[in-house]
């Protein structure tokens, strides 16, 4: 196990440095510089006062030395401040992460109950009317645009029934882009639920365990759904992964306040340090996630052993 | 776990209950956050909106759109227009209890124009050469030449009035803004909202709006949501009490009895089309004026906009000293599209060669559609238009580049600017240039005469002859005005809400429900 960690960290280390070359680089083929964008509207600034801003900003140094100065301030924990306003990235980034999160790990808390409940029923009750409903049901919910959903939801729960506030932040204002977020995705897993559990209650230590007369509700839940549950929980993960970036097009309709939002208006307004930051956060938790995966895999399935 | 469920969605509904805004709020949502609370530091229109709240100017412009004392109770201008000097009321108050003074002033004009802050306005002051303190009340600013737009910027937002003790401050501009303005900053989370609160001690001496004091409300809370559809549903259930409404729903909007839609006018806006002009075929006045000649403008405002905005002209907009369309409509020109297709064909542009270009413009406020208007009308005279519309940032960028680009196809876009007066023609077309395209010894010449003339007279001279050169070159093809955040819809059962001119929204006779 330690050495299967050590192995996924060096891996997961590697990939997060290739993002944020990638993201360095290409972030510089747009057109427009993060000075030039600023001072754009800016009333008759002459080239030479640019070249001056650019100077004292550093970005007038070649790209690979900028990146350079980048990765070494990075690893001392230095995300630098932002070209707009000078504000610490490390500090925005943050104070809206946790909103992000929250808001994922929401929507995947919804998804699982209603997609693991709907797969498992359709899987037990297979070729029924019921089955075909459910199933049904959950096609519609993958090909739901977030964006539409969300509409949906808040004509109906905000402005028909009034039961919850349109936009902002804080709990309340959690639940419809939860729910927007969750209901597509609970149809994914609902679909996976289904399929990894017709396959197990088909395998023979299902049928054995009905053979010795245990009551059939231990026989659903202890063996078969521990059993089925490997393959979806590893889907849970990339879910996550997926919801984190669903997530900017919901924090747009909700107007919730998470790091996708200012993330776009960093690209918009090139301010190179936010968008950095941003990806570097993006893929620390990217990776995070797959590793915790991994483990949750290996605990849940003994015989797996890489 | 169905339990767990049922007492989420439960709990969920009883704290959005209990979490309804505070009744003596106004909301007033828009689709962007500003950049900067710090005058010196932004130049969007989202952060002047807000900076109005919290700032005065020395003046202010009155509702037709004329100059008037604020902070100032006068000023004089000496003949030979290079020294100002206004005289301060005696009794303004900083929201943090501090007096209003010369040196406030001093404090604010040297941050601007001489600070190591590198400061986005410091051109539009013109060339300070000093800013003296006479006596308490008292403040002389002295130029390097007369500049003809000096006393109409004092009333500007880039002109607002900091207090000194914002010197103390670590976080001012991102965390704390003090000034003497009808509403005072309590917090501002990025990306989300500001919180103002009511400045129990205001006096209103300038504002074009029907409150001598304090505002109404207690606090003005700003919000930031992109999408349109939920700014609307926000002022439907109440929450929200001024949107920036999606132009696709104005007209329903303004049919509903609980929502009054504003629409703001004279607010300094151009929207017109420009060009790539150092490459073929616009560097030939013959191309840019077929493209004028092909577009039937009034159609296609009305199909796109209907009544919301107007026909524009002039290069520089309505209520802007200088707009004269009686004028302007002598040297543009007219929809006239056998004429385009003569002149195409004088280039060399025909059925079998049509003219290839790129028509681009930035997000938003229909002007994609605007575009598709002029491609279609383009395309009736055999210039084969395609559309590229990208974020405003890119767009000015691309600009300048396209200027700069020796081959590739005709390039031309829809471009907007603000400004309250014709010294923006300056700044647009002078050498080099806001994008380093058009311009002229000739153009430079007049341009120059329009910063330094002091008469009136001798400026609308000057600026006409500018306006002749750019529309008989048809360097800046005039479109329409306004162009962007002109229009408010807002809930009936908070009424008061006013634009002054300039697209300042008047938040402090507003009724709060």
């Amino acid at each position: 196990m330690a050495r299967f960690l050590v192995h996924r960290l060096f891996a997961a280390v590697l990939t997060i440095f290739v993002t944020t070359i990638a993201v360095s680089m290409l972030i510089h083929l747009v057109p427009g510089d993060p000075v030039q964008i600023m001072y754009a509207q800016s009333q008759g600034t002459t080239p030479e006062e640019l070249d001056a801003v650019r100077e004292r900003l550093g970005l007038d140094r070649p790209l690979v030395e900028q990146y350079i100065s980048y990765l070494g301030r990075t690893l001392r924990g230095d995300l630098g401040v932002t070209i707009r306003g000078e504000q610490p990235v490390l500090e925005l980034l943050l104070a809206r992460l946790p909103n992000t999160l929250i808001l994922a790990a929401s929507a995947l808390f919804i998804a699982s109950i209603i997609g693991l409940s709907f797969g498992f029923v359709a899987a037990y009750k297979r070729g029924t009317w019921l089955d075909t409903t459910l199933m049904t049901t959950a096609i519609l919910g993958v090909s739901m645009p977030h964006f539409w959903l969300g509409l949906i939801l808040l004509f109906y729960f905000a402005v028909q029934l009034g039961w919850f506030p349109v936009a902002g932040s804080g709990f309340p204002n959690l639940v419809l882009p939860a729910m927007t977020l969750g209901l597509t995705n609970a149809a994914i897993i609902a679909r996976l639920t289904r399929s990894s559990m017709i396959d197990i209650f088909d395998q023979d230590f299902v049928r054995t365990a009905h053979a010795k007369g245990l009551p059939k509700a231990v026989v659903l839940y202890r063996h078969a759904l521990r059993a089925g549950l490997v393959p979806i929980v590893t889907m849970m993960g990339l879910q996550f992964t997926y919801m984190m970036g669903g997530a900017i097009v919901v924090e747009n309709v909700f107007g919730w306040n998470g790091v996708g939002r200012m993330a776009i208006q960093a690209i918009f307004q090139r301010d190179y340090p936010l968008i950095q930051g941003f990806i570097l956060m993006f893929a620390i938790v990217v990776v995070l996630v797959s590793i915790m995966m991994d483990v949750v895999y290996v605990l849940l399935d003994p015989r797996i052993r890489h | 776990m169905r339990s767990g469920y049922l007492s989420f969605a439960i709990g969920a509904l009883a704290l959005a209950v209990g979490s309804q805004a505070a009744a003596q709020d106004i909301v007033w949502a828009r689709d962007g956050d500003i950049d900067s609370l710090d005058p010196h530091r932004a130049t969007s229109t989202l952060s002047r909106q807000v900076w109005y709240q919290i700032y005065d100017s020395l003046l202010e412009f009155a509702a037709d759109g004329s100059v008037v004392p604020n902070l100032a109770e006068s000023w004089e201008v000496s003949d030979d227009g290079t020294v100002i000097t206004f005289v301060l009321h005696d009794d303004i108050v900083c929201h943090d209890g501090t007096a209003f003074n010369a040196d406030d002033v001093v404090w604010t004009a040297n941050r601007a124009i001489f600070g190591d802050n590198p400061s986005l306005t410091r051109s539009s002051w013109g060339d300070v050469s000093s800013v003296d303190r006479i006596d308490d009340l008292t403040v002389a600013f002295t130029l390097e030449t007369p500049f003809g737009a000096f006393v109409p910027f004092m009333a500007d937002q880039f002109t607002s009035m900091l207090c000194d003790s914002n010197a103390d401050a670590e976080d001012f501009g991102t965390g704390s803004a003090i000034g003497t303005g009808p509403w005072s900053l309590a917090s501002w989370s990025r990306g989300s909202e500001i919180v103002l609160e009511a400045n129990a001690d205001y006096v209103n001496r300038g504002r074009p709006v029907d409150n001598p004091g304090a505002p109404l409300a207690d606090r003005l809370v700003v919000r930031t949501m992109p999408e349109g559809q939920t700014r609307v549903a926000g002022l439907r259930t109440g929450e929200l009490n001024v949107i920036v409404p999606p132009i696709q729903e104005v007209a329903s909007l303004q049919e509903d009895e609980e929502v009054e839609v504003f629409v703001a006018e004279g607010t300094g806006q151009n929207m017109f089309l420009q060009f790539a002009v150092n490459r073929p075929p616009f560097d030939d006045p013959r191309a840019r004026r077929a493209v004028s000649h092909a577009i039937d403008k009034d159609m296609a405002i009305q199909i796109v906009f209907g009544d919301l905005v107007e026909r524009q002209y002039c290069p520089i907009s309505r209520g802007v000293f200088g707009n004269d369309p009686e004028f302007c409509q002598q040297h543009d020109q007219d929809y006239d599209p056998e004429r385009a297709m003569e002149l195409l064909a004088e280039l060399g542009y025909g059925p079998d060669n049509p003219m290839e270009v790129v028509l681009a413009t930035w997000t938003g406020d229909n002007r994609e559609r605007m575009l598709q208007m002029i491609q279609n009308q383009l395309a009736q005279v055999g210039i084969e238009a395609s559309i590229e519309v990208m974020d405003i940032g890119t767009l000015n960028a691309r600009d300048t580049q396209e200027n700069n680009r020796e081959d590739g196809p005709g390039y031309m876009d829809l471009m907007g600017w603000t400004w309250f007066d014709p010294d923006l023609l300056y700044l647009l077309w002078h050498s080099p240039g806001a994008y380093e395209g058009f311009h002229t010894p000739e153009l430079d010449a007049v341009l120059e005469e329009t910063r330094t003339a002091i008469d009136p007279a001798e400026r609308e001279a000057a600026v006409q002859e500018a306006f002749r050169i750019l529309l008989e070159d048809a360097a800046q093809v005039p479109i329409y005005t306004p162009g962007w955040l002109w229009l408010y819809a807002v809930s009936a059962d908070t009424p008061g809400f006013t634009i002054g001119p300039f697209n300042r929204a008047q938040f402090s006779a507003m009724e709060p429900s």
